[in-house]
C-alpha cells in the first residue's frame, strides 16, 4: 500500500524499512509502524478471531482498547499489536484460530450463538456437576485468547523504576502539557505520563486551525501540539515518560504504570511506580462505540482510528468510507480523509443539531451528504465490509451505501479510570452525557477534554488551572495565577452538549456491546430478563467488560443501554467499577529484574565449597547437609545426614549458626525490660553464666527461646531464634512502650558469626586454638567466657548442648569468622572434624528432646504444652511478664495439644513424614519431627497430640500416604503406621555427654 | 599458621591494582579501569558505631554534637554523624585515624553491616531503579540520612552530595555520592542488585581512594 507523503503529522520514516514475518511470509513496513499498521499497510484486514464465536476481527481503535488485534509475537501471546512498535524480524501469529485468521475452521461457532445465551455456563452445566469438568475442557479448547506453555521462557529485559515527583500529570495531550508546564513553572518536579509514543494527544494528528484566546496565534492543531511538546520537553522540571500506560492509582500518592521500551532502551517493558504529592488526570476522551448489527466486522473502525491511520502512518484505511458519528471530531475526520483522497459517500450524525456550523459548511463545500438524526443500522459483507445500511433513529427510513470502511462512533467517552482509581465517584452528567467525577479526593485534579471541553483554548486553560491547583497542593502560593486563569476560562466556551445515543432499532443478535467477550445487546437483554438490574451485575453475568480491554469498549455504553432499557423512574445511568490494571502489562514486567534478596553468612562460600547443599531458610541461605561424595561421577547425597551425625556423636563437628539472633541490651532499666519479655527470673542472670529462657506472647504461647548473659553492669548479651531476630527489638520496645525506662537495644545478628563446635573431641580442638583455660572446671556447662584466638580474634564463647554433646558456641565478629572457621578446620583435622548442617542438627537435638520453636510448636502452643513450663518464674508479678496471666490460666487446661516423644513400633514401616496426622477415628494431633536415629537404631519423633493421648505407652496411629509400608487402610491406597509414646530425652537422658 | 584477616562481605570481579593492609583488613585503594563513573565502592572496613542514649543532646561524639533533628547529618574531621531518632545515632568513620570510644552508649557495628558507596554521575538513576526513597528532595540539604528499603532491604543511606550537571531536578542530570549500609548478610545480593541496575550506566568498582577523594572534595569547605 502506498503511503501518504509530506504530511506534517506523520510519525514514520519511509526511508527506513523494517520487515516481520506473518503466516510464513515476510511483510515490509517502515520505521514508526506498529505491528498492526505494518500488517494493515500490507493488506491484512483480519487480525484475530473473537473469543467465543470466532468472528473475524480487524483494526478498530489503534489504542488497544479491545482484543481485536491481540496476536502472538515472538512466542508471547496477547501482544497488543495496535500499540506495539514493529521491530525487524518479529514473528507474528494469529491466535485462537484453527487454521488462520482469514480461514478459521472454528468459525462455525458463530452459528451456534443461540446455544450460548448469557450465563449459559452457569446454568446449563450446573447439574449434573460431574459433566462440568468434561465440558470446561472443551470450552476452553474452543474459546480463549493466546496460549502459553507453563515453562515458556519470556524473551526480553524487564526492569523497574521508582521515580519521585511533586506533581504527576497523566496524559500528554494539550491539557496535560499545559498542566505540567504550569506546575513546573513553580519549580516543582513534574512527571508527565503519555500512553502514545509522543506527546500531542488529540492535537497531534489534526490540521484544524488553532486560534489562541488573544487571537494572535493561529496555526494547525498539530503544529500547536509540537509547540507545546517542545516547551514541555525542554523544561528542566518536567520528566516525560512516553509510551507509558497507567495501571493503577493508590491513595492518590502512588501511581503505577508500565513503559514500553524503544530501540535505544535497555528494557522491553518496565514497571514504573511514582510517588507524588498531587496528580492531574488529563487523559482526554476515547470514542464511544456505536452499536449496530455487525458493528465489529473488519472495516468498521472508530473515526479517530481512520483519521490517525492516515495522518500518523500515512495509510488511507480504504477507498470508500461511510461515517456514522455523534461528535464533531467525526465530521472533522470525514472532511480530512476526503481531502486526503478517500471517497466519503455520506456522513450520518445521530445528533439532530449542535454540530459546528463551520464543519457542516466544509462538508457542503465538498458535496458530502450530511444526514442529521441518522445512524448505522447494519454492516454487511463477508470477512470484509461491503456495504452499510443507515437509518433514521426510529428506523422508519433506511438507505444502503457501498463502502469498505465504516467509521462509526456514537459520541465521546471520557477516560476517567485514573480518577476512579484515586477514589473519585462518578456521576452521570446529562449535559455532556459523560460520567464525570464528583467529590474529588484531595490532591487529585482533572482537566481538559475528559471534562467535556472541546474548544482548544478552553482545554489548555483547564489544564493550566489544574496544574496550578496541583502546585498549591505542594505548598506553592498560586492564588493570583489561579484567579487570572479562572477569569480567562469563564469567558471561554464550556463543555459541549454530548450525544447520548447508543443504538438504533436493532435485533441485537450480532450487535456487540463488548468485543472482547463476544457479548451482544441480546445477551444484555437476557441478563436483564434474568433479573440483573444494575450494570455491575449484568457485567458479571454476561462478562461484558471483563476482557483484556478492561471495559474500554463497553464501559460507557453498558450503563447507558441498561438505563434506557429499564422501565424505571430512576433512569440515571450508573457506571461499572474500574479496577487496576487499567492497561495490563506483561507479568514479566511486574516481576521486574527479580533480585531475590537473601542473606548469606560469613562462611557461606566455605560451606558451599565443602559440598554444602544451601537452602533458603527464612531470609538466610543455610547448609541443609553436606554431600557425602563430591566426585563428579558419584555425587551421592544422603538426605538423612547420617555421616555428619555419626561424626558429631563420635568425633567432632562444626556448624555455622551465624543466623541466630544476637542482641545487646543495656541501660539502667535493661533488667526491667528483660523481666518483662522473658518468662524466667532474669535477675538471676549473672556474669560468666548463660541462662536459657523463653518469651511468650500475651496468650501464653511460646514465641521464642534463647540464652542471656550479663556482660557488665546493666549490660546484657542475648540470643534469639533465627526466625525471630528481625522482630525482637520491636518486641521489647512494644512491651515497654508505656514505661519511661532507660534502656537500649542493638541488633547484632549480622555483627557476629557463630560456630557451633560439638562432639566428644570439641574441647581438644578448642585447646589447640586458645591459651585460655577451657577445661571442664574452668569452663563448665552453661558458662560464658571471653578469650582471644591467636591474640587477635575476640571470641565470646558459650558452653551449651543443643545437640546433646560436649559443645561450644563461638561468637566472633563476622569479618573474623572466615579466619576462625579455617583455624578450627585445621585444628580439628586430627580429630576428624567435619561440617554438619541443619538436618544433622535437627536429628541430634530431637534425639536429645530439645525443641525448635516452629517445628515443635505452632501459634496456639503454650510454654506448658511443650514441657517448658519450668522456665516460668511465678514469683514475678503477673502483669509484669508478657503472657504470665495466660500461662496461669492454661497450665492445667484440658483439651490442649501436648508435646510427646514417640517410637515407632515397626522400624521396617519407614519414617513418617513431618506433619503427618495422628488419627484414630478422627485427627488427634500431628507429627512435628520424626527421624531414624542412627545413634539409637530406632525411629523416633516428637508429636503434638491431644492431652489424653500424652500418657506414656499410648499407641498412636500415624496416617500416611507416602507409599511406605504400614497397615493398609481398607479400600484406599493409604496406610497407618503405629508408634508408642515414650519419655524424652531419647538420647543420653542424664545429660552426661554434654556435661563431660 | 594461617594469617588472620578480616574479610569484607563484598568482593568485586575487578582487578585490584593498589591495596593496603590495615587492622587485619586488606583494603583495595584502586581497581583497574575504574573509568569515569558511576562507581560502587566497598567501605565495609570503615569503623562504625551505633550510639544510643536517652539524652542525645548532651552526648558528644568525638567532640561533636549529634545533629538535633532526626535524619540530619554532620560531617566533621572525617566522621559522619547521622541522627536516626530521638535516642539513636549512627557514627561512620570515613577518613583519617579512627578513635575508639569507650562510653557505654557506643556499640561497634562495623561488622553488623555492609557499607557501600555509590559515587559519580547517574547514581541517582541507578538508585531510582532500586528504591522509591527520595534522594533528590530539594527541601532537604545534603548531607542527610534516609532510612528505608533499598532493593527491598532496610538500609541507612546518607546522601552526601548531589552535585548538579544540569538544571533538571531529576536523576539523569545529577551526580553525587551516596553512602549505604544494610545488614551484612545482604551484601552479596545488594552488590549484585546495584551492579545489575547500574549496568546500563556503565557502573564500575572503585577503590577506597576514589570515595575518600570525593568526600574530601565535597566537605573541603
Amino acid at each position: 500500500m502506498n503511503r501518504l507523503k509530506n504530511l506534517p503529522t506523520l510519525q514514520i520514516d519511509p526511508e527506513k524499512k523494517i520487515s516481520l514475518r506473518y503466516k510464513g511470509k515476510s511483510y515490509e513496513g517502515v520505521q514508526g509502524d506498529t505491528i498492526a499498521t505494518l500488517l494493515y499497510a500490507n493488506g491484512i484486514r483480519v487480525f484475530a478471531r473473537s473469543l467465543k464465536y470466532h468472528r473475524p476481527r480487524g483494526l478498530y481503535s489503534l489504542d488497544g482498547e479491545c482484543s481485536n488485534t491481540l496476536m502472538e509475537v515472538d512466542g508471547i501471546p496477547n501482544v497488543r499489536c495496535e500499540n506495539t512498535p514493529a521491530r525487524e524480524g518479529m514473528n507474528v501469529k494469529a491466535q485462537n484460530v484453527l487454521g488462520s485468521a482469514d480461514r478459521d475452521f472454528m468459525a462455525f461457532m458463530d452459528k451456534m450463538s443461540r446455544a450460548m445465551p448469557a450465563g449459559f455456563y452457569y446454568k446449563i452445566f450446573h447439574k449434573p456437576a460431574s459433566v462440568w469438568p468434561l465440558v470446561i475442557k472443551r470450552i476452553r479448547k474452543a474459546a480463549g485468547l493466546g496460549k502459553m506453555s507453563p515453562d515458556f521462557d519470556m524473551p526480553g529485559a524487564y526492569d523497574e523504576i521508582y521515580p519521585r515527583a511533586d506533581v504527576c500529570v497523566v496524559g500528554g495531550g494539550p491539557a496535560g502539557m499545559c498542566a505540567a508546564l504550569a506546575a513546573a513553572e513553580q519549580g516543582l518536579r513534574v512527571i508527565l505520563l503519555e500512553a502514545r509514543p509522543r506527546l500531542g494527544g488529540s492535537y497531534d494528528y489534526r490540521c484544524t486551525q488553532y486560534h489562541s484566546v488573544s487571537g494572535d496565534r493561529n496555526m494547525p492543531l498539530c503544529q500547536r501540539a509540537r509547540e507545546l511538546a517542545e516547551q514541555v520537553e525542554a523544561h528542566p522540571c518536567i520528566r516525560v515518560f512516553a509510551h507509558t500506560f497507567l495501571t493503577g492509582v493508590y491513595g492518590g500518592h502512588v501511581l503505577t504504570a508500565f513503559q514500553q521500551g524503544g530501540e535505544a532502551d535497555h528494557f522491553t517493558q518496565r514497571y514504573v511506580e511514582i510517588r507524588t504529592e498531587s496528580m492531574v488526570a488529563a487523559t482526554g476522551c476515547t470514542e464511544r462505540p456505536l452499536l449496530f448489527e455487525n458493528n465489529e466486522k473488519p472495516g468498521v473502525m472508530q473515526p479517530g482510528c481512520a483519521h490517525r491511520l492516515a495522518r500518523t502512518w500515512g495509510l488511507l484505511p480504504g477507498k470508500t468510507a461511510v461515517f456514522s458519528i455523534g461528535h464533531d471530531a467525526g465530521i472533522e475526520a470525514a472532511i480530512d480523509l476526503s481531502d486526503l483522497g478517500m471517497e466519503i459517500p455520506c456522513v450520518a450524525d445521530v445528533r439532530e443539531d449542535g454540530q459546528d456550523p463551520l464543519l457542516l459548511a466544509e462538508l457542503e463545500k465538498r458535496q458530502i451528504p450530511f444526514y442529521r438524526g441518522w445512524a448505522a443500522l447494519c454492516a454487511e459483507g463477508g470477512k470484509n465490509l461491503k456495504k452499510v445500511c443507515l437509518s433514521t433513529l426510529n428506523g422508519k427510513h433506511q438507505k444502503n451505501f457501498a463502502c469498505d470502511i465504516l467509521a462509526a462512533a456514537a459520541g465521546l467517552s471520557p477516560l476517567t479510570g485514573p480518577l476512579t482509581l484515586a477514589g473519585a465517584g462518578l456521576k452521570y452528567d446529562s449535559h455532556s452525557g459523560f460520567f464525570l467525577p464528583e467529590d474529588m479526593p484531595e490532591n487529585i485534579h482533572a482537566a481538559g477534554h475528559l471534562l467535556g471541553y472541546e474548544y482548544p483554548p478552553a482545554i489548555e486553560s483547564s489544564g493550566t488551572l489544574a496544574g496550578l491547583w496541583a502546585a498549591a497542593d505542594c505548598g506553592v502560593s498560586v492564588q493570583n495565577a489561579v484567579r487570572e486563569i479562572s477569569e480567562e476560562m469563564a469567558a471561554l466556551p464550556g463543555p459541549l452538549r454530548g450525544s447520548k445515543f447508543v443504538c438504533g432499532p436493532v435485533s441485537g443478535k450480532k450487535t456487540f456491546i463488548c468485543f472482547d467477550e463476544d457479548c451482544t445487546l441480546k445477551n444484555t437483554d437476557q441478563a436483564m430478563a434474568e433479573g440483573f438490574d444494575v450494570p455491575e451485575l449484568i457485567k458479571r453475568f454476561t462478562s461484558a467488560g471483563t476482557g483484556p480491554g478492561q471495559g474500554g469498549i463497553p464501559g460507557h455504553n453498558l450503563p447507558l443501554y441498561v438505563a434506557l432499557s429499564q422501565a424505571s423512574p430512576d433512569s440515571s445511568p450508573r457506571p461499572t467499577t474500574t479496577r487496576s490494571p487499567l492497561t495490563p502489562p506483561y507479568l514479566a514486567t511486574y516481576a521486574g529484574s527479580s533480585h531475590d534478596m537473601s542473606k548469606r553468612t560469613p562462611v557461606h562460600d566455605f560451606q558451599a565449597a565443602s559440598g554444602g547443599r544451601m537452602e533458603r531458610v527464612g531470609v538466610w541461605n543455610r547448609a541443609r547437609r553436606f554431600s557425602q561424595n563430591q566426585s563428579p561421577k558419584n555425587k551421592s547425597d544422603d538426605a538423612t545426614a547420617r555421616r555428619e551425625i555419626e561424626n558429631v556423636r563420635n568425633n567432632v563437628g562444626m556448624l555455622d549458626a551465624s543466623t541466630l539472633g544476637k542482641f545487646r541490651i543495656f541501660g539502667q532499666d535493661a533488667l526491667k525490660a528483660l523481666q518483662r519479655v522473658y518468662v524466667s527470673d532474669m535477675s538471676r542472670v549473672s556474669e560468666g553464666r548463660m541462662k536459657y529462657s523463653a518469651m511468650c506472647n500475651e496468650d501464653g504461647c511460646v514465641i521464642d527461646d534463647g540464652v542471656v548473659t550479663k556482660c557488665g553492669e546493666n549490660d546484657y548479651y542475648l540470643t534469639t531464634s533465627t526466625g525471630r531476630a528481625g522482630m525482637t527489638a520491636e518486641w521489647f520496645r512494644f512491651h515497654s512502650r508505656y514505661e519511661k525506662w532507660d534502656y537500649h537495644i542493638v541488633n547484632l545478628t549480622d555483627a557476629y558469626g557463630v560456630i557451633n563446635l560439638a562432639g566428644p573431641s570439641a574441647r581438644r580442638v578448642l585447646e589447640k586454638i586458645t591459651d585460655a583455660d577451657v577445661s571442664h572446671g574452668a569452663f563448665p556447662f552453661s558458662a560464658y567466657r571471653e578469650f582471644s584466638v591467636q591474640n587477635v580474634i575476640p571470641v565470646r564463647a558459650m558452653r551449651l548442648g543443643f545437640v546433646g554433646e560436649l559443645s561450644y558456641e563461638f561468637h566472633v565478629p563476622s569479618s573474623f569468622m572466615p579466619s576462625l572457621w579455617q583455624i578450627l578446620e585445621e585444628a580439628g583435622k586430627e580429630f576428624g572434624i567435619q561440617n554438619f548442617g541443619l538436618e544433622a542438627q535437627s536429628t541430634m537435638r530431637m534425639e536429645k528432646g530439645h525443641v525448635i520453636l516452629g517445628s515443635e510448636s505452632e501459634q496456639r502452643t503454650t510454654l506448658h504444652d511443650i514441657g517448658l513450663g519450668f522456665l516460668w518464674h511465678r514469683g514475678k508479678p503477673e502483669a509484669k511478664t508478657v503472657g504470665a496471666s495466660a500461662l496461669a490460666h492454661t497450665e492445667k487446661q484440658k483439651g490442649r495439644l501436648k508435646l510427646v516423644g514417640f517410637k515407632t513400633e515397626n522400624p521396617a514401616d519407614g519414617v513418617p513424614k513431618d506433619g503427618a496426622p495422628i488419627a484414630d477415628d478422627r485427627i488427634r494431633g500431628y507429627v512435628c519431627t520424626c527421624r531414624y536415629s542412627y545413634s539409637l537404631k530406632v525411629t523416633i519423633g516428637m508429636a503434638l497430640v491431644e492431652d489424653e493421648l500424652a500418657a506414656e505407652n499410648t499407641r498412636l496411629g500415624i496416617y500416611t500416604n507416602d507409599g511406605f509400608a504400614g497397615e493398609a487402610m481398607p479400600d484406599s491406597g493409604e496406610y497407618m503406621k503405629y508408634a508408642r509414646v515414650v519419655p524424652m530425652p531419647f538420647y543420653d537422658p542424664e545429660g552426661k555427654r554434654m556435661k563431660m | 599458621m594461617l594469617k588472620i584477616q578480616r574479610q569484607s562481605p563484598v568482593s568485586f570481579a575487578a582487578e585490584a591494582i593498589r591495596t593496603e593492609e590495615r587492622e587485619h583488613w586488606n583494603i583495595v585503594l584502586e581497581y583497574e579501569k575504574e573509568g569515569e563513573g558511576p562507581w560502587l565502592a566497598d567501605m565495609s572496613h570503615r569503623p562504625r558505631w551505633d550510639v544510643q542514649d536517652g539524652n542525645m543532646a548532651s552526648l558528644s561524639v568525638f567532640g561533636n554534637k549529634v545533629p538535633e533533628k532526626p535524619n540530619s547529618c554532620i560531617y566533621c574531621r572525617g566522621t559522619l554523624i547521622n541522627r536516626m531518632n530521638a535516642a539513636q545515632a549512627s557514627v561512620w568513620h570515613m577518613d583519617g585515624e579512627p578513635q575508639k570510644p569507650a562510653e557505654k552508649a557506643y556499640t561497634d557495628t562495623a561488622d553488623a553491616g555492609v557499607f557501600l558507596a555509590l559515587a559519580g554521575k547517574q547514581i541517582f538513576s541507578i538508585a531510582e531503579k532500586l528504591t522509591d526513597l527520595d534522594f533528590l528532595n530539594p527541601r532537604q540539604e545534603t548531607p542527610f540520612l534516609v532510612q528505608g528499603p533499598f532493593s527491598h532491604v532496610p538500609c541507612q543511606i546518607v546522601v552526601a552530595d548531589r552535585g548538579e550537571t544540569g538544571e533538571s531536578p531529576f536523576p539523569a542530570e545529577k551526580s553525587g555520592l551516596i553512602l549505604l549500609s544494610c545488614s551484612r548478610g545482604y551484601a552479596h545480593d545488594m552488590v549484585h542488585a546495584i551492579l545489575d541496575a547500574g549496568e546500563e550506566f556503565g557502573i564500575r568498582a572503585a577503590g577506597e581512594d576514589k570515595i575518600l577523594n570525593e568526600l574530601r572534595r565535597i566537605f573541603s569547605g
